[in-house]
C-alpha cells in the first residue's frame, strides 16, 4: 500500500496501480480517450495527464501509465492541467470534429471550436485502441500505425488487404470516433458478417456476449460460442477482465441435468409461419415487406429503431398495408385459424397511425375474428377510425407501379370482395400477419414423450372439455400454443390450469394408477422367461428362487404384450382378461 | 385337405360381420373422433377395445373367425407412435405369422388385415372400413370346413 | 579468440608508434565526412599522383577530422624529428604545389595554418618532441585562436590517428584505461566514474556513474549496454566525428562500462545516414575482436564482452532511449513511458545501460588520468569538457571541445572568431531543435547544464547555431518546429498535432496573417506541449518557440503589427524595389527574373511588377550596382 494525495484527499492505494486506476477506484473522474480497462495503457491522447508533485519536483504525466508512488501529491484538475487538456481537446477536435466522445469533452472543458481543422477526411485520432485490441486481445496483428508525425495513420500490412484480418470487427467496436475512423470495408476484402439479434428478428446486431432478451429468465448474459473470438482462437478474454464480480467462466459446458419429476408440463410454444413459402408477397425480396414479429420490434421503443418506423431505402411511409391470414386459413399452407392475428393486425394499424398520423393504413382480411373480452369493441373502434379495412385476400405484392410517381413503392393487388372490385394500392410498408405453426421439432418431442399430435403437429389434450391440459400420458400436461394457437390470455389461463392440475396430484401425496395391469399366476408360470424380454418397461423380472417370472405392478403400464405371448397362459390382464375379451367376441358375433 | 374360401352368395340380404381389435389410444380414439365428427361408414364392423394391439392374442382372432366373423382386422397406432413404446411392432410380427396360418386354414388373406390409424385419422378409419367392407362383400360369407366352436378354457377363476 | 598478453599489447603499441611517426615524411589527410564533402578525396588522389610523379617515398594516411571544419580540406605534413605542420583550405592545385614545395623545402609560410611541436599520449608517454622547426612564425597549435581555449578529451585522437588502425590507437594510450579498469573491482570502476562527475553528453545530463550503478544493481544474468550513435540534431555532428575519427575510444569506453555494469553484450546503434562511420566502426570492432579486446575471456580476465552494430533508419526520435530499444528490437519506433527505466527493463526486457558516443569516449581518459583530474575541469555541477558543433554565421565553424563553464562569448568570439562580416550577433541556438535561442543579453552565460536550463535552453547533444541580424527569429523557430513536427513519432496528440498547430501559427505570423492574441495562445500551446508530451522530443520541442517568445517578442510583434520582418526573410512581408538613383538599366536582373516581373529598357531605370514578383531574390543577388532594395514594413 502506498499513501498518495489526490486533489488534497489522502488515499491508500495498492502498489503497482496506475494513477488513473487509483483515481477511478476512488470515484474520481479523469478524462481519457485512449484508455480501456482491458487493454495495455498507451498514453496517446494525453487527456489523462495530471500534475504530480513528488520529492519537491512537479511533473506532468499521463495518469493511465504512471504508477502510484509513496508520497505523491496529485492534482487532476490544476489550472495548467486544465489548460493543457483544453489544447489537447482542440487538437483532437481538429481531427474528428464530429466524434461524440470528443464533443462531450469539449463541452465539459468549454472548448467551443478548433482553429486547426484538418483538411483530410480521415477522422482518426490515432488513439491506438483498434491496434491494441487487434494485437493484444485478438492476436491477429492485422493493423498497425504507419508513417510518423503528422503523417501517421492506421494501416494494413503493406497497405493492402491481407488474410491476417479475420474481419472480427473489434477494431471498429473500440473506435472512439464511433467507428468512423476504422471501417471494416477499408481493412478487409471479406464481407463483414454481423451477428444478428435473434430477439430483434435480425433487424439489429448484437455482441457475442448478450442477454437473449430483456425478460430472459434468468436474466444473465450468455456467450455465443459460435461467434466468440475466444472460442475460435483462444484469445480475447476481454469480458473476463471487464467483469468486476469475476463472473465469466469459459470452462462452463452445456450440461444435461437429469431430474426425477412427478409431472411434466409441455409448453414448447410455436414457430411463426415462414412467409418465404408464399413468394407472391415478396418477403425477403422487398426490404419493406416485413412480418408481424418484425413490426413488433420496429415499433417497440426498446427496439432497433427506438420505435421509429423507418427502413433503409424508404424515405417516407405514406401508406401501409397489413395482410391478414398469411399461413392461416389457407388450403395451400395451414387450414386452421391462428386466432391471434386479427387483433394483432388491428393493433399494428393503430400503432402506425399513432406514430405516422399522416399515413394511410389498409387492412386486407378474410374475416375479422374478434372473439375475446373487449376485442369486438376494439374492432368497432378501429372500424370508426380512418383505417381502411378491406375484405379480400391479397393476390400479390409488386414493385411495378401503376403510376410513374409511385416508382420505388410497392403495389398491393387485391380484390375487395364486398365491392367486387380489383384494387391496386400503392404502399410503402407491408406487414404480413404470419400464422402460428407447431414448432419444427414438435414431433421429435412427441416421440420422446409418447404424446399424440394433431395432423399439423399440435399436441393433443386428453379431452377438450374434461381434461384440457392433461394428455393421454399420465403425468404429462400441455399448455400454450404447443397445444393449439392461442393468444397470451388463453396461454396464461391454460398454463395456470396445467400447473394447478399437476399440483393437485402432487399435493395428494399418493398416486392412483389405472387398475388394468398384468399379473402372473404363479402356479401356471413355467419359468420360460419369454415375457421378460418383451416388456418395454422392464417390469418383469425372474425370481431365481421360485424359478418363475414376477411383474412389478407399479412399473407395469398394462399394455398386455406379455399376456398375449405367454405360452402357458400364465399371465392375466386385469380388465382385459381372455375370458372378458372372448365373451366380448361372442357377444358381438351373436346372431 | 385344403378348403378354399369360395364365393357363394345365396342371399342378397347378407351383410358381412367384421370384428376389429382397436387399440385404446389411437385407433379407438380415432373411431371416437369419427363418431364425434359424424362420419358415415359401413355398420358391418364391430370394435373391441384393447389397451394395445400387442394385447391381441392370436386366439382372439381365431375365436372371432370361429364364432362366425367374416373378417377380422387389427388397428393400432402408427409405427413409432405406440403409447406402450413398441407394442405395435410386436403386433406386426405376430400378424404376418398368423396370416400365413389362417391362409393354410383356407381363410383368404383379405379377411385378416392390419392397419395403423391414429387418434386424429377419423377420415382414414372411414376409408379403411368402407374399402374393407366392400372387399369382404365381394368375397362373400366365410365358409369354414370345421365349424366346431373353439372354446378356450379360461384359467382364471373369477 | 587469442588470449592477448600485455606483452602482445606492447608489440601492438610499438607498431602503432612506428606507423604514427615513421622514419619517413608522412602526409595525413583529414578524410572524415566533413573533409570528404570539402573535396578531400580529390586532394588524396592529387597528392598520391604527385608523390609518384616526383618519385617520393612518403607515407600517406587518412585521419579523422581535427575539428576545424572551416579549414577543410586539411592535411598535415610531418618529417621525422621535425614539427607537424597543418595546411588547410586546400585545392587540387595547392595540394600539387604543396608536395613539390615540401620536397624542395620551399613552402610559403602563409600557406601553413598551425604546427604541433610535440605529442604526449594520455598515459603521458611522449611520442615526439620537435627540436628544430622547418617553417618559422606559424602559430603553435596550443596558441592558435581556434584551439587555444579548447581542451580535447573526447576528441583527443580525432585527426591525429588513422581510425582504421588499432595499433595507432594503442600507441596513443588506447586500451590502457581498460587494462587499468580490469585491475579494479567492477563497483570501483562505477565509483570512479561517479566521482569524476561525468554526466550524459546526449542531452539529458544524467550522471553517468549513477546510471551505471542503477543498471549494475539490477538482478539479471543478462544485461546490455548500448552506445547511442543516432545523432540527429540538424547542424550537430560531434558523434560522427568521434565515430569516424576514433572508433576504438567508444569500444574501449563500452568495455569499461560493460565491465563495471556486468554486461556481456553491447550494441552500437548508429544511423544509416553515417555510412563512413558504419564502415569504420565495423572495421574497428573486427580489429578489436581479432586482437582479443572483444570476445570471450578478454585479456585472460574471465570477462567476456562483444559488440553488435545496429542501424537506425534515420528517425530522429530513435535518439530517445526507449524508442532506440524498440528500433533494435524491430518494433515500430515509439518511445514508451518510464518507469520502467531501461536500467530496469530495457532491450529484450533486460537491464540496459545506454550512453551516447561522447560519453563513452570520455570514459577511458577518466579511468586513466583519474577522477580528480576530470572533476578539476568544468564547474561545480558540470564537470569535464563538452564538444560543441559550432555552426552558423560565425567565422570559425567546426567542432570545439571546451571545458564546462566557459562563457558563450568565449565560444563565439574567441574560439569561433566572431560573426561573419562583423555583423551584429543576434542569438545563439543551443541544444539542437529541442534547445532554445539565447539573445545577446545572455552572451556571458557560463555554458553548463544548469545555467542553460535556467535560461530556457538546454545543453542537448551540443549543437550551437550562431545567428546574426540577417536571420529572422520567427523563421528560425518555424524551421525547428518544422523539423520536430516531421520527426515526431506521432504517438502523443500534444507533440504530433500540437507541433503542427504551432507550425500553422508561426506560418501565419510569417505571412503577416496573424493577430497579437495568437502569441499568447502560441505560448500557452507550447507550454501545454511541454507538459503533456511523454518523451524528450515532445517535452523539449517547443523550446525554440518558447525561448524566442521570451527573448525576441518584439520581433514577433513587429511581424504581426507592422508586417515587418527586420531580417527581410519572410517573403510575404517583404517587397523588392529598384532604387532609381542606382539603377543603370543593365538588364541583368530582368534577364534572370524567372517570372519576367522586371521590365525596363536598356539604360533606363527598371521597374518590378509586384504582382508577378515571387520574391526569389535573384535580382538582389544579381545587381552589381546596389540598385535593389528589400523593403519590409517601414524599413
Amino acid at each position: 500500500m502506498v499513501n498518495i494525495t489526490i486533489n488534497d484527499q489522502e488515499y491508500d492505494i495498492e502498489e503497482g496501480k496506475t494513477i488513473l486506476e487509483a483515481a477511478q477506484a476512488m470515484g474520481l473522474e479523469i478524462p481519457t480517450l485512449c484508455y480501456h480497462k482491458a487493454l495495455s495503457p498507451y498514453g496517446a491522447c494525453r487527456l489523462c495527464t495530471v500534475e504530480i508533485e513528488l520529492n519537491g519536483r512537479t511533473m506532468y504525466q499521463a495518469s493511465c501509465q504512471y504508477l502510484v508512488e509513496e508520497g505523491m501529491n496529485i492534482q487532476t484538475e490544476s489550472e495548467r492541467v486544465v489548460n493543457g487538456r483544453k489544447k489537447m481537446i482542440e487538437l483532437l477536435l481538429a481531427r474528428a470534429p464530429e466524434a461524440e466522445d470528443i464533443l462531450d469533452l469539449a463541452y465539459k472543458y468549454g472548448v467551443k471550436d478548433t482553429r486547426f481543422l484538418k483538411e483530410f477526411d480521415d477522422v482518426c485520432i490515432l488513439c491506438g485502441l483498434c491496434i491494441r485490441v487487434c494485437h493484444d486481445r485478438m492476436g491477429f496483428k492485422a493493423i498497425e500505425f504507419i508513417n510518423r508525425g503528422i503523417e501517421r495513420k492506421v494501416s494494413l500490412p503493406f497497405e493492402d488487404f491481407h488474410e491476417v484480418c479475420r474481419t472480427c470487427g473489434s477494431c471498429s467496436t473500440y473506435c472512439p470516433t464511433g467507428a468512423k475512423a476504422v471501417q471494416l470495408e477499408n481493412l478487409t476484402h471479406h464481407t463483414p458478417r454481423p451477428i444478428l439479434s435473434e430477439f430483434d428478428q435480425g433487424l439489429a446486431t448484437r455482441p457475442a456476449v448478450y442477454t437473449p432478451f430483456p425478460q430472459a429468465v434468468p436474466k444473465i448474459p450468455v456467450i455465443d460460442r459460435n461467434n466468440c473470438i475466444h472460442f475460435q482462437t483462444g484469445e480475447c478474454k476481454i469480458c473476463q477482465d471487464v467483469c468486476e464480480p469475476d463472473a465469466i467462466n469459459y470452462e462452463q459446458e452445456d450440461e444435461i441435468v437429469e431430474r426425477e419429476v412427478g409431472a411434466i408440463v409441455v409448453t414448447t410454444g410455436f414457430d411463426p409461419f415462414d412467409p418465404n413459402r408464399l413468394p407472391q408477397y415478396g418477403y425477403g425480396k422487398y426490404p419493406n415487406v416485413i412480418t408481424s414479429l418484425e413490426f413488433e420490434r420496429i415499433s417497440s421503443a426498446s427496439g432497433p429503431t427506438e420505435g421509429e418506423i423507418i427502413f433503409p431505402g424508404v424515405t417516407e411511409i405514406k401508406s401501409a398495408a397489413i395482410l391478414h391470414c398469411i399461413g392461416s386459413r389457407d388450403e395451400n399452407t395451414n387450414r386452421y385459424c391462428s386466432r391471434l392475428c386479427c387483433m394483432n393486425a388491428l393493433k399494428a394499424a393503430n400503432l402506425i397511425r399513432d406514430k405516422l398520423p399522416d399515413s394511410h393504413v389498409y387492412e386486407f382480411y378474410i374475416d375479422i375474428r374478434a372473439a375475446g373480452k373487449g376485442y369486438e369493441e376494439y374492432y368497432q373502434k378501429m372500424l370508426r377510425s380512418d383505417i381502411r379495412i378491406i375484405r379480400g385476400k391479397v393476390a400479390e405484392i409488386t414493385n411495378i407501379p401503376d403510376l410513374p410517381e409511385d416508382e420505388g413503392r410497392l403495389t398491393v393487388v387485391a380484390e375487395d370482395t364486398l365491392l367486387g372490385a380489383i384494387l391496386r394500392v400503392p404502399v410503402d410498408l407491408v406487414i404480413l400477419m404470419v400464422g402460428i405453426e407447431p414448432k419444427k421439432d414438435a414431433r421429435d418431442l412427441a416421440h420422446i414423450l409418447h404424446l399424440p399430435c394433431t395432423e399439423e403437429g399440435f399436441y393433443n389434450e386428453k379431452h377438450p372439455k374434461l381434461a384440457p391440459t392433461e394428455t393421454v400420458i399420465e403425468g404429462i400436461h400441455v399448455a400454450g400454443a404447443c397445444q393449439f394457437p392461442k393468444d397470451v390470455p388463453d396461454s396464461v389461463a391454460q398454463g395456470e390450469s396445467a400447473a394447478a392440475a399437476v399440483l393437485s396430484k402432487i399435493a395428494r401425496g399418493e398416486y392412483i394408477t389405472e387398475p388394468t395391469k398384468a399379473e402372473i399366476v404363479d402356479d401356471h408360470c413355467s419359468g420360460c422367461r419369454n415375457c421378460i424380454g418383451l416388456c418395454p418397461y422392464l417390469a418383469i423380472s425372474f425370481d431365481e428362487e421360485e424359478e418363475i417370472a414376477k411383474i412389478d405392478s407399479a412399473l407395469c403400464q398394462g399394455c398386455g404384450v406379455c399376456v398375449a405371448s405367454c405360452p402357458s397362459g400364465a399371465i392375466i390382464h386385469r380388465g382385459y382378461t381372455d375370458k372378458q375379451i372372448f365373451a366380448e367376441i361372442e357377444g358381438v358375433l351373436e346372431r | 385337405m385344403v378348403v378354399t374360401d369360395e364365393k357363394t352368395i345365396e342371399n342378397t340380404d347378407w351383410e358381412p360381420r367384421i370384428v376389429g381389435f382397436l387399440c385404446r389410444w389411437c385407433s379407438y380414439a380415432g373411431a371416437d373422433l369419427a363418431g364425434i365428427s359424424r362420419l358415415d361408414y359401413p355398420p358391418n364392423s364391430i370394435f373391441i377395445k384393447v389397451p394395445c394391439t400387442g394385447r391381441v392374442d392370436p386366439t382372439f382372432v381365431l375365436k372371432a373367425f370361429a364364432d362366425g366373423a367374416d373378417a377380422v382386422f387389427i388397428s393400432g397406432c402408427h409405427l413409432g407412435d405406440c403409447h406402450y413404446i413398441e407394442g405395435n411392432y410386436k403386433t406386426m410380427r405376430r400378424f404376418e405369422i398368423l396370416k400365413e396360418t389362417l391362409k393354410q386354414l383356407g381363410i383368404h388373406e383379405r379377411r385378416f388385415q392390419l392397419t395403423w390409424i391414429s387418434a386424429s385419422e377419423a377420415q382414414k378409419l372411414k376409408e379403411f372400413l368402407t374399402s374393407m367392407t366392400s372387399s369382404i362383400k365381394e368375397l362373400g360369407p366365410i365358409q369354414l370346413p370345421i365349424l366346431a366352436p373353439l372354446q378356450k378354457e379360461d384359467k382364471q377363476d373369477d | 579468440m587469442s588470449d592477448i598478453k600485455p606483452a602482445d599489447i606492447n608489440i601492438l603499441r610499438a607498431k602503432g608508434e612506428e606507423s604514427l611517426y615513421p622514419d619517413r615524411p608522412k602526409i595525413g589527410i583529414s578524410m572524415a565526412s566533413c573533409g570528404l564533402a570539402a573535396g578531400a578525396g580529390k586532394i588524396l588522389e592529387t597528392i598520391e599522383g604527385e608523390l609518384k610523379n616526383l618519385d617520393l617515398d612518403w607515407i600517406v594516411t587518412k585521419t579523422g577530422c581535427p575539428g576545424f571544419c572551416q579549414k577543410e580540406p586539411l592535411l598535415y605534413y610531418h618529417a621525422p624529428g621535425k614539427e607537424k605542420i597543418y595546411f588547410g583550405e586546400l585545392t587540387e592545385k595547392k595540394a600539387k604545389d604543396l608536395v613539390k614545395e615540401l620536397s624542395e623545402n620551399t613552402v610559403d609560410r602563409d600557406f601553413a595554418t598551425w604546427k604541433i611541436m610535440s605529442d604526449v599520449t594520455i598515459d603521458d608517454k611522449t611520442l615526439f618532441i620537435s627540436e628544430e622547426t622547418e617553417i618559422e612564425d606559424i602559430p603553435l597549435y596550443q596558441e592558435y585562436d581556434f584551439f587555444k581555449k579548447q581542451h580535447k578529451i573526447a576528441l583527443r585522437n580525432c585527426g591525429f590517428i588513422d581510425p582504421q588502425s588499432i595499433e595507432e590507437y594503442i600507441a596513443k594510450g588506447g586500451y590502457a584505461a581498460f587494462q587499468k579498469a580490469l585491475k579494479m573491482k567492477p563497483d570501483e570502476v562505477i565509483d570512479f566514474i561517479k566521482k569524476s562527475g561525468l554526466r550524459g553528453r546526449g542531452g539529458g545530463g544524467f550522471p553517468t556513474g549513477l546510471k551505471w550503478e542503477l543498471c549494475s544493481k539490477e538482478d539479471s544474468d543478462i544485461k546490455y549496454i548500448i552506445c547511442n550513435a543516432d545523432e540527429g540534431d540538424p547542424g550537430a555532428y560531434m558523434d560522427r566525428s568521434i565515430l569516424e575519427g576514433d572508433p576504438h575510444s567508444i569500444i574501449e569506453g563500452m568495455l569499461i562500462g560493460a565491465y563495471g555494469i556486468g554486461s556481456n553484450e553491447g550494441y552500437i546503434y548508429v544511423r544509416a545516414e553515417y555510412p563512413l562511420a558504419i564502415e569504420l566502426l565495423d572495421i574497428a570492432v573486427q580489429q578489436a575482436r581479432e586482437n582479443g579486446f572483444l570476445g570471450a575471456n578478454i585479456l585472460n580476465s574471465g570477462f567476456s564482452f562483444d559488440i553488435n552494430l545496429a542501424y537506425g533508419a534515420g528517425a530522429f526520435v530513435c535518439g530517445e532511449e526507449t524508442a532506440l530499444i524498440a528500433s533494435i528490437e524491430g518494433r515500430p519506433v515509439e518511445p514508451r513511458i518510464r518507469p520502467p527505466f531501461p536500467s530496469q527493463s530495457g532491450l529484450w526486457e533486460k537491464p540496459t545501460n545506454i550512453n551516447n558516443v561522447e560519453t563513452w569516449a570520455n570514459v577511458p581518459p577518466i579511468i586513466l588520468k583519474g577522477h580528480d583530474w576530470y572533476s578539476s575541469l568544468g564547474t561545480e555541477t558540470s564537470k569535464g569538457t563538452k564538444v560543441f558543433s559550432l555552426v552558423g554565421k560565425i567565422n570559425n565553424t567546426g567542432l570545439v571541445e571546451v571545458p564546462m563553464g566557459i562563457t558563450l562569448r568565449e565560444i563565439i568570439y574567441d574560439v569561433g572568431g566572431g560573426i561573419i562580416d562583423n555583423k551584429k550577433f543576434k542569438a545563439i541556438q543551443t541544444g539542437g531543435p529541442s534547445g532554445g535561442c539565447l539573445p545577446e543579453s545572455h552572451i556571458d552565460l557560463p555554458v553548463d547544464y544548469e545555467s542553460l536550463k535556467e535560461a530556457g535552453s538546454i545543453m542537448g547533444s551540443g549543437g550551437m547555431i550562431v545567428v546574426d541580424e540577417d536571420t529572422c527569429i520567427v523563421d528560425l523557430a518555424k524551421f525547428f518546429i518544422d523539423f520536430t513536427r516531421d520527426e515526431s513519432c506521432g504517438k502523443c496528440v500534444s507533440c504530433r498535432d500540437g507541433l503542427d498547430a504551432c507550425h500553422e501559427i508561426l506560418n501565419k505570423i510569417t505571412e503577416g496573417k496573424s493577430a497579437l492574441e495568437d502569441l499568447d495562445y502560441l505560448e500557452e500551446l507550447g507550454q501545454s506541449i511541454v507538459d503533456f508530451s511523454m518523451c524528450g522530443l515532445g517535452t523539449t520541442a517547443p523550446n525554440p518557440v518558447l525561448t524566442t517568445l521570451r527573448y525576441f517578442k518584439d520581433e514577433y510583434i513587429a511581424h504581426i503589427e507592422k508586417k515587418e520582418c527586420s531580417a527581410k526573410v519572410c517573403k510575404a512581408l517583404i517587397t523588392y524595389e529598384i532604387i532609381k538613383d542606382n539603377c543603370v538599366g543593365c538588364q541583368a536582373c530582368a534577364r534572370l527574373c524567372p517570372e519576367n516581373a522586371i521590365k525596363g529598357q536598356k539604360d533606363k531605370v527598371h521597374k518590378i511588377n509586384q504582382e508577378l514578383c515571387i520574391k526569389c531574390g535573384v535580382c538582389f543577388d544579381t545587381c552589381r550596382y546596389d540598385a535593389i532594395l528589400i523593403r519590409s514594413g517601414d524599413k
